[in-house]
């Protein structure tokens, strides 16, 4: 019976550390024009930061994808009319995961990067000028 | 009132005292011959003694010691009280080992999962390595760069062809 039980307690502490995981990629226009409207509920945590970074402070969501990776090999995509991010997950490392993400527009490939997404710490990347805003690209896990 | 056989055994063996020793030889009616037979009796018993005693050599006596332990030996277990068997009986030490075991590995699952990594990556988003197009984007420079306070890891691209404010419809 103790036998049993401390081996309950360690595949417990296993699985609770081992959760899956889910990451929300978004394609966003922050620009200062435009009617004002509410952030996007998944930005809200980074608003004060973009803000900061870009000096806009109108975060407009034109894509987003959610994806629950559970092998950590999967695939996913955000798309807009014109825009595609295509994320292609890799494995884990160091209790993050691997990354390989295409910034697409239309059939070419303006960006490729390699990048290990940690869980309290979200990846920007800043895209193209877009009339008089920019396009930002946002991964995070949650 | 002893017979007179009793009487006799007992002047035999010198226990008549006083005057029942008095009437005892006066009733004798040949006390020299009675006298004879009593010192006869008492040789007769003395050899007696002397041949039918035990005597014991020294291989007998160690034999006999030897005897003697090994029954008081298998005597003791028997009547010693349970209670000098001690607190640590095989069942509480086998409790106590699983115990220990148990807590061990506990402590040692608890270490493993709170040991902080040596390595940044846990904290901070990495990037590994990032490459634009030249054909596509020729003047694109690329760089990268942390902001700590907010755990933020930010890719900044600059000289990537401008588009026009249709590009950024849904």
């Amino acid at each position: 019976m103790l036998l049993i039980a401390i081996f309950a307690i360690a595949l417990s502490s296993s699985v609770a550390t081992r959760g899956d995981q889910t990451v929300w990629s978004g394609i966003v226009i922050a620009s200062n024009s435009g009617p004002p409207e509410p952030t996007p509920a998944e930005l809200t945590p980074l608003e004060t930061t973009l803000r900061q970074l870009f000096g806009y402070t109108r975060l407009h969501l034109i894509g987003e994808a959610r994806k629950t990776l559970k092998s950590g090999q999967e695939d996913w995509l955000a798309t807009t009319k014109y825009f595609a991010l295509r994320v292609d997950a890799r494995g884990q490392k160091d209790g993050a995961y691997v990354l390989n993400l295409k910034l697409l527009q239309e059939n070419k490939v303006l960006l490729e990067t390699d990048a290990q997404l940690s869980k309290a710490s979200p990846l920007v990347i800043r895209g193209p000028q877009i009339g008089d805003g920019q396009l930002v690209i946002v991964l995070m896990m949650q | 009132m002893k017979t007179f056989e009793e009487k006799w055994t007992a002047w035999i063996d010198d226990q008549l005292t006083g005057r029942e020793l008095e009437e005892f030889e006066a009733s004798l009616p040949d006390k020299e011959a009675a006298q004879a037979e009593k010192r006869s009796a008492k040789q007769l018993g003395s050899l007696l003694r002397e041949q039918m005693a035990p005597v014991l050599n020294n291989a007998e006596f160690f034999s006999h010691q030897l005897r003697e332990r090994l029954d008081r030996e298998d005597r003791q277990p028997a009547a010693r009280p349970v209670s000098t068997t001690g607190w640590w009986t095989v069942r509480r030490l086998l409790w106590s080992g699983a115990t220990a075991l148990a807590i061990f590995v506990i402590c040692a699952v608890v270490v493993i999962h709170n040991k902080p990594s040596s390595d940044q990556s846990e904290y901070l988003t990495q990037i590994l390595n990032y490459r634009v197009d030249p054909a596509v984007s020729p003047n694109a420079t690329i760089t990268m760069f942390e902001k700590k306070d907010e755990h933020v890891t930010v890719l900044w691209v600059d000289g990537l062809q401008s588009l026009p404010p249709e590009y950024a419809t849904k």
